[in-house]
């Protein structure tokens, strides 16, 4: 009723002319808002056109922004000059050394001699140093190490092949720069860690499977508590030019 | 002159007024919820990937740290996707038959990347950087829920700005001690308020002006 009533009204005081042209105007009222509908919304700052990790590329043909660095290069700051440090090995090693080695029934590889391998920590041993290895140990190695170093880890368990248990004499009395290669490069069924883990955690994991070795070991265990003042086997300080670098991103 | 206006105009107009600001104020009200809503921020949604990796069997059954996979959460912005090589690290041998892990081997046979749908996309003028948080005692579930239970992972809360701000107001509500970072069954409760503000201190978290400042985020 009251629609029909003000419509009336409207026509008689407007008049015809203006009956005719009011919906014109609401048109033109509602166009801007039409407008900002048709322009939708605009992710231009959402996603923006700069490459970020992971971010898919139009340009390279494998679709990968993050790109490797080239071969060769060397970022500033990661000469990796020391050798000890980066590679475990010692200054003047023999190409011709071949390293002793047997099958053993799980299919490992078992090596008994380390012809090339350094001895000595090439870093101060601290418990800092224990300490960050037991934390990277506890993620990249307890899978199939298992938390004590038997062998017995999660993923062996789900079936993956058993590694050698560290608590023998042969691996007791491997030296450090073997269990360095192996962290680099890999060992048997053991794929390489080493993108995962940088060389200064490599060896503070190293300083911590010496801890679990003395750990899991009664004659050391003896020895230790019987006389206070013998040294753990770790315990090799030695100054290294790249211990100060160690925080930095290597 | 006539009477422009029927007398019923009066109540007409009156609940008029009351129904502007009711319809404003529901409009509003209605405007908030789908702003916030898992439609819009995609909260909830559990995206299809290429392969069907379950974080359920691998965080939960397995025990598996987060960081075997997300390599480089404590040192750069991005968390690190694994390269497929670390899927072969033990699917070399564990279900290496298996069809549903045929996109990893194909990967790793073709050195192709696997392209995994991403399921937290934050808006680009948002500077977000994992080391920070999880240096100044923020741990993943707190941001990411109970990973351990998610055969498929879905983002948990709606990465909003209100929501991110919820937080670096009161930083203490939300922080553990750096030890408990990967525990996925920690609660806030787990510690009390003095605790945690204990926490706050030690971690040097910065004031709320600073931690509220625009370009905090927006750089």
């Amino acid at each position: 009723m009251f629609r029909n009533n003000l419509l009336n009204k409207t026509k008689n005081r407007t008049g015809k002319v203006d009956s005719v042209r009011r919906p014109v105007r609401f048109a033109l009222f509602l166009l801007p808002l039409v407008l900002f509908a048709g322009c939708g919304v605009r992710f231009d700052m959402q996603d923006q056109p700069r490459y970020k990790a992971y971010k898919e590329s139009t340009f390279f043909s494998d679709k990968r922004a993050s790109r490797d660095i080239p071969e060769g290069s060397i970022p500033r700051g990661q000469l990796h000059d020391n050798k000890a440090f980066y590679t475990g090995k010692i200054d003047n090693p023999d190409p011709n050394a071949v390293a002793a080695t047997t099958t053993n029934a799980n299919g490992n590889t078992i090596v008994s001699s380390f012809p090339n391998d350094i001895d000595e920590f090439p870093i101060p041993v601290t418990k800092e140093l224990v300490e960050r290895g037991q934390e990277r140990y506890n993620i990249y190695c307890i899978v199939c190490h298992g938390p004590s170093g038997n062998g017995d880890g999660m993923i062996v368990r789900r079936g993956f092949s058993a590694p050698p248990t560290y608590h023998d004499d042969r691996l007791r009395n491997a030296p450090v720069g073997h269990f360095f290669d192996v962290i680099s490069n890999g060992w048997g069924k053991m794929n390489s860690y080493g993108a995962a883990v940088q060389p200064a955690d490599r060896w503070a994991i190293i300083a911590y499977i010496r801890a679990l070795q003395l750990s899991q070991n009664p004659d050391e265990n003896l020895k230790m508590n019987t006389n206070k003042e013998s040294k753990p086997a770790t315990a090799v300080p030695a100054a290294s030019p790249d211990a100060k670098n160690r925080g930095g991103g290597m | 002159m006539a009477q422009i206006f029927n007398k019923s105009a009066n109540n007409i107009a009156k609940i008029s007024m009351v129904m502007v600001v009711v319809l404003a104020g529901g409009a509003f009200y209605f405007y908030t919820q789908i702003a916030r809503s898992s439609y819009l921020t995609g909260r909830y949604l559990e995206k299809q990937q290429p392969v069907q990796f379950s974080h359920k069997h691998h965080v939960g059954d397995d025990g598996i740290d987060c960081r075997y996979c997300h390599q480089t959460v404590e040192t750069t912005a991005s968390a690190g996707m694994p390269p497929t090589q670390t899927c072969m690290n033990c699917h070399s041998q564990l279900w290496a038959d298996s069809p549903y892990l045929e996109p990893v081997r194909a990967s790793y046979r073709d050195n192709k990347p696997i392209e995994w749908e991403r399921v937290h996309d934050l808006p680009e003028y948002a500077y977000f950087n994992h080391s920070i948080h999880v240096a100044k005692g923020v741990g993943c579930s707190t941001c990411h829920g109970q990973i351990d239970n998610m055969p498929a992972v879905y983002q948990e809360n709606t990465l909003q700005m209100e929501w991110c701000i919820n937080c670096h107001k009161n930083p203490e509500q939300f922080i553990r001690p750096k030890s408990e970072i990967y525990n996925m069954q920690w609660q806030d409760g787990d510690i009390n308020a003095a605790e945690r503000a204990k926490l706050k201190t030690d971690y040097k978290i910065r004031s709320r002006e600073m931690m509220t400042s625009c370009s905090t985020c927006h750089r």
